[in-house]
């Protein structure tokens, strides 16, 4: 169905269509098939103008089985006003399958095509066009089996064609996935590679300076120095961690739940994760799930609590999340940078979030609260 | 006096460890390498007391190269030395039969002391949490575990080896499939 929705093959319909009206036109004005030649052929171009202006326009109706079968049961009518199954309106009526056949999963299009047949042959018993002999003469036989079969050969050439496609999609789509992963592999690499390493040496330097100096004011800023070396390592070791497992575009709810079953085994505590939130931008989501995540670690690791409730709440704001547990709460004074709470704080920084870290309400255990930014509000 | 060996890729790496060993009293560092093959050449040259061995080096896997140095006789100490602050690396070092396990971003006093800790024939290994311990024991299997917990403990590996009735062969062929099950997941080139 996606198929159609997307107006791929509305194209084919559009040119098959203006080409089975012509047909119609020609061998109707041409060949004085009824009595009322004109009008028919009028009402062909109306016809064929209203409906490839609705599903031109409506992704809706192309996609809707009803509509197919209005335009069906519209052209057998018109093979029917024609007075024979041998009708002008063949190829028009032939063009009504292209939506299902493209739309529907195989069976379902060879299928439509199968009843097509049968409605086809249904329509030339009512017109009393099948003489007794038919089974008899070669060129009647032929002729009526051409007219039966050519409707299922059509929509499996363009069901085949569809799925071929599809899979063609899928396996270019796999690909650009395969080089991208790849490319981040190599981007990772470097970086722990390279840029850690040279970090992780410079530290080793300046730390054995450090023993060396007089305390005092260069102590101090060889102290700093260090510490801020230390931070850089850790941003590397979450840059590579991002890049190594990104999020690919997936809910953050999603991510929180699947987080939840992996942290489960490591403590005692019941995990839930209610609600979901809006579809956010990947950077906002990238932030927002290691927030979360992290402060469902602390939660499970340091505070020996035995429930820990995610709310995901997208109603309010921007979206806001909700970390809480019933353990032991945060140490008295918190820690100033550990437990990745520096990283928590950074990150909100980044996204222009407001993050609240505190005691839950009732005074047992912990809660960290996220609010995300409204979209387009103040960054 | 300690004589040291340098084993890492990353040459910012090699300059800064041996200007800083060498800067300080009782540690000589006698060489470096870079590779697996300049390993074996290093360590046939200088026989040193302890090698420093970075975990993970471009094409030979850091454990594997201090195994197969804890095999040599005399076997010299190893300390492990990471860049990843993963406390999941420790059980592997140990199965591995390291002295040591210690993080590249320690400063170099910790490291100074790590290397004569294992020098004087001590272990230097961080404490294992009590869920990464859990998670090994799932992944290991059955008959494993006494061997791990042999290992954590400090058993010699030949003891551990009379203790369980296995010849050399088989256990080698243990301590590898342990590892195999143990591998830890790291960001490759590949």
């Amino acid at each position: 169905m996606d198929r159609v929705r997307a107006g791929r093959w509305f194209a084919l319909l559009t040119m098959t269509r203006i080409l089975g009206t012509f047909v119609a036109i020609g061998l109707l004005l041409g060949h004085r098939v009824t009595t009322y030649d004109v009008p028919l052929a009028a009402f062909t171009v109306a016809w064929s103008a209203l409906t490839l202006m609705l599903f031109g326009r409506s992704a809706r109706l192309r996609a809707a089985p009803a509509a197919w079968a209005v335009d069906v049961l519209a052209a057998l009518a018109l093979v029917c006003a024609s007075g024979d199954w041998r009708s002008p309106f063949y190829i028009f009526a032939l063009t009504t399958l292209v939506l299902p056949a493209t739309g529907l999963p195989w069976r379902g299009a060879v299928a439509s095509g199968v009843a097509f047949s049968a409605a086809y042959a249904g329509v030339a018993v009512i017109t009393r066009k099948i003489p007794s002999d038919t089974l008899l003469n070669t060129i009647r036989l032929e002729t009526l089996a051409t007219h039966l079969f050519v409707p299922v050969i059509v929509v499996l050439a363009l069901a085949y064609a569809g799925a071929l496609l599809d899979r063609l999609r899928a396996a270019r789509e796999e690909s650009e996935r395969l080089v991208l992963q790849a490319e981040r592999r190599r981007i990772a690499w470097d970086l722990h590679d390279s840029a850690k390493q040279r970090v992780h040496a410079a530290h080793l330097m300046l730390s054995a300076l450090e023993g060396r100096l007089a305390d005092g004011d260069d102590r101090v800023l060889a102290g700093h120095a260090l510490s801020e070396l230390r931070a850089a390592t850790a941003d590397m070791e979450t840059s590579v961690a991002e890049l190594r497992t990104p999020l690919d575009g997936r809910p953050v709810d999603e991510l929180l739940r699947e987080r939840a079953r992996e942290l489960a085994p490591i403590g005692h505590a019941r995990i839930d994760v209610v609600g979901a939130l809006a579809p956010l931008p990947p950077l906002l989501a990238a932030h927002t799930f290691r927030i979360a995540s992290e402060a469902l670690t602390n939660a499970v690791r340091h505070a020996r609590s035995d429930t820990i409730t995610v709310t995901l709440d997208p109603t309010h704001g921007g979206g806001e999340l909700i970390v809480a547990d019933d353990g032991v709460g945060l140490p008295d004074p918190p820690p100033a940078g550990g437990h990745g709470l520096r990283s928590m704080r950074g990150r909100a920084e980044t996204i222009g979030a407001h993050l609240e870290i505190g005691p839950a309400p009732g005074g047992r255990g912990t809660r960290v609260a996220l609010a995300l930014p409204t979209p387009g509000g103040p960054p | 006096m300690i004589r040291l060996l340098i084993v890492d890729d990353h040459p910012a790496m090699r300059a800064g460890l041996t200007a800083v060993l060498r800067a300080e009293p009782g540690l000589v560092p006698l060489a470096t390498a870079s590779s697996a093959e300049d390993l074996d050449m290093a360590i046939q040259r200088t026989a040193p007391d302890v090698v420093l061995l970075d975990y993970h080096l471009p094409g030979a896997d850091g454990l594997r190269l201090c195994r197969r140095l804890k095999r040599l006789a005399p076997a010299p100490a190893v300390l492990l030395y990471s860049a990843y602050a993963d406390s999941s690396l420790v059980i592997p070092a140990v199965l591995a039969g390291a002295d040591g396990l210690l993080n590249k971003s320690a400063p170099a006093p910790e490291l100074f002391d790590a290397l004569r800790s294992v020098a004087r024939g001590e272990r230097v290994i961080p404490p294992i949490p009590r869920e990464l311990l859990a998670g090994a024991s799932e992944q290991l299997a059955a008959e494993q575990l006494p061997v791990l917990a042999m290992m954590i403990d400090g058993t010699p590996p030949a003891e551990v080896a009379e203790t369980l009735r296995l010849s050399p062969g088989a256990f080698s062929r243990t301590l590898d499939d342990m590892l195999d099950r143990l591998r830890v997941e790291v960001p490759s080139a590949a």
